[in-house]
């Protein structure tokens, strides 16, 4: 099934937008503390959401809110009578905990902050809750706690990070897609990765320098994505036709 | 041919609710109606005198509800204190925090510089509230209600500025993020205060044909101005000159939702603006409720329909109005709100007198 979407993915960078371009790899700097970071790679997601639930519990996300999930996509190549290929596609989305966070900026009372070592965290007892920071984050990774009032996000789960944990999503993934690490040590298995230069990063025109990497990232989901929009939200529109079609 | 369908994805619910909406059209409102007393109380024009009162009730009613809407957004309204305990100037929502009460303490003090003649005069009539009356009364001042203007005006740019441009720096959403935001709220503002005014005026009277006619040249004025800039917006972003407007034109295109409601904001204002113009006088409440119509619209369509603009996910999020709290209730709590104080400023004001009244000849001195 993974080499089928490999294919299929593969095609898709052959034929039509192509895997998303490579990311700057941020220089590791071995002198100061660690900066975490995260490589997803994408072909060994497969979309059980077992990071989605392992989140809900670890941090007690309320209901109908989630710090982290796996988009899943259905990509459909038609190349003609014949050639038709179907494939499914995973997208773990969650904070990219990025360099240059456009979040902490406008929050009004510095309650988002970005701790030493990278990670981007709300301090619930300052926040206000105007949702600012909701409205500033370009990978809708942020949203309001129904039960704080209070903005909430993935914090890589700082809290089992400072304890010699790994954050909940990677310990719990089946496929072991999600890898976490230090991005300041270039033995890290994250440095590793990225040193082979072929991660990509979500939305890289917005100029956040995120610190979540995808390996195998199609363009065609890198950014705002064109399609159908998921079956089950009740929708009163009929659904845009997507349209990427190359003749 | 490549094409996708979404599978499995989240809803991200609005976090900027209805009470925004209402934030930002009664501050609106609030900024305009001052706007509109001062061709009277600054420059004597004769036609705008009839204006100059309903105008600072609505400006003084729309100014105290505001913050109130404001605070309900927050989720948990007793968190403001932390806006002068952690202020975090980068941020234009920062300043607001300073610049609503630099606003309103001028508002009131400018109403109290332009009523002290009236306050003084009104004192007999007022029973137990005669001593507080004849306290806050005095002689007529040009040189204080000038001042108090001046200081007014200052705040109530910085006010238009960081409503403005709070919203127009959220690059992650691209409907927001154009230049032209803040101008439209301003001009949208500034009919929607006139339209109230013209609302005013036959719910609370008195009806002036002079004050009407001024009334319906600003909603013209305005909202045609609008009609301009939308116009402008659309063509920027249709021709790809501007990155920013093809952006946020391509951002909602599509979607046949935004289609509707793009024409009936733009029939509707066209409507209002050709109905004040052949028809300037006997019009007043029609033009009026449309132009207040606009300005409500307008915010809704930005802030609601805004956030149903997924930033990352394909077609849009859902928005159903709750009928709690945080959607129709607000809504309609709001407004009652406004019509309670209103009531209140409209008993606690001096009444309305002609033009021979002993203030009024001696403020003409």
């Amino acid at each position: 099934m993974t080499a089928t979407r490999r294919g299929l993915l593969a095609g898709l960078a052959g034929a039509c937008a192509g895997t998303a371009a490579s990311a700057s790899t941020p220089a590791p700097d071995a002198g100061s503390g660690p900066r975490y970071g995260m490589v997803v790679d994408l072909a060994k997601c497969i979309g059980c959401q077992a990071c989605t639930v392992s989140c809900i519990f670890e941090n007690a996300v309320p209901p109908g809110s989630f710090r982290t999930i796996v988009s899943t996509y259905e990509v459909t190549l038609d190349d003609g009578p014949g050639h038709r290929r179907a494939g499914m596609a995973m997208l773990p989305r969650l904070c990219n905990h990025c360099a240059e966070p456009p979040c902490i900026p406008v929050c009004p009372v510095g309650a988002t902050f970005q701790r030493p070592d990278g990670i981007v965290v709300v301090d619930g007892d300052v926040c206000v809750g105007c949702a600012y920071c909701v409205q500033a984050c370009p990978y809708d990774a942020r949203f309001i706690n129904a039960e704080t009032e209070t903005a909430d996000k993935c914090t890589f789960c700082a809290h089992r990070v400072d304890a010699g944990l790994l954050p909940a999503c990677v310990e719990s993934c089946v496929g072991g897609a999600r890898i976490f690490g230090d991005l300041n040590d270039p033995d890290s298995t994250v440095s590793r990765l990225l040193a082979a230069g072929e991660a990509a990063t979500l939305k890289p025109e917005a100029g956040t320098k995120p610190r979540v990497f995808y390996l195998g990232l199609d363009a065609a989901l890198a950014g705002k994505v064109d399609g159908t929009p998921t079956l089950w939200r009740p929708e009163s529109d009929p659904p845009p036709v997507a349209k990427h079609g190359r003749a | 041919m490549q094409s996708i369908t979404e599978i499995v994805n989240v809803t991200r619910e609005v976090s900027w609710l209805p009470w925004a909406v209402q934030y930002f059209f009664l501050i609106g409102l609030s900024i305009g109606c001052f706007l509109l007393t001062l061709p009277w109380h600054l420059a004597r024009r004769a036609r705008w005198e009839g204006v100059a009162r309903l105008a600072l009730a609505g400006a003084l009613t729309c100014g105290l509800a505001a913050p109130v809407a404001l605070l309900a957004d927050l989720h948990q309204p007793a968190r403001f204190w932390r806006f002068y305990a952690h202020p975090n100037l980068g941020s234009w929502m920062a300043w607001g925090a300073f610049f609503i009460p630099a606003y309103l303490v001028g508002l009131f003090a400018y109403s109290w510089a332009v009523l002290r003649p009236e306050l003084a005069e009104d004192a007999a009539a007022r029973g137990r509230l005669a001593p507080l009356y004849r306290l806050m009364g005095g002689r007529p001042s040009r040189r204080l209600v000038r001042a108090t203007a001046g200081l007014t005006g200052i705040g109530a740019a910085l006010v238009l500025l960081y409503t403005g441009m709070e919203v127009a720096v959220v690059g992650a959403r691209p409907l927001w993020n154009t230049p032209f935001l803040p101008v439209q709220f301003a001009l949208t503002a500034l009919a929607g205060a006139a339209g109230l005014v013209l609302v005013l005026q036959r719910l609370i009277g008195p009806r002036a044909a002079e004050a009407e006619a001024a009334l319906n040249g600003v909603v013209a004025l305005a909202l045609g101005a609008s009609l301009a800039l939308g116009l402008a917006w659309f063509l920027l972003g249709l021709s790809g000159l501007s990155a920013v407007h093809a952006e946020a034109l391509a951002s909602v295109s599509g979607h046949r939702r935004w289609l509707l409601t793009a024409i009936w904001g733009v029939a509707a204002t066209l409507a209002a603006v050709l109905i004040a113009l052949v028809r300037p006088v006997g019009s007043g409440l029609v033009t009026g409720l449309v132009a207040l119509h606009a300005a409500w619209m307008f915010r809704w369509t930005v802030f609601i329909g805004g956030q149903t603009v997924p930033k990352t996910g394909a077609g849009l999020y859902e928005y159903t109005l709750p009928l709690g709290p945080a959607g129709l209730a607000g809504i309609i709590g709001t407004a009652g709100l406004c019509v309670t104080i209103l009531v209140v400023i409209d008993a606690l004001l001096p009444p309305a007198r002609g033009p021979g009244s002993t203030t009024a000849t001696a403020e003409r001195i």
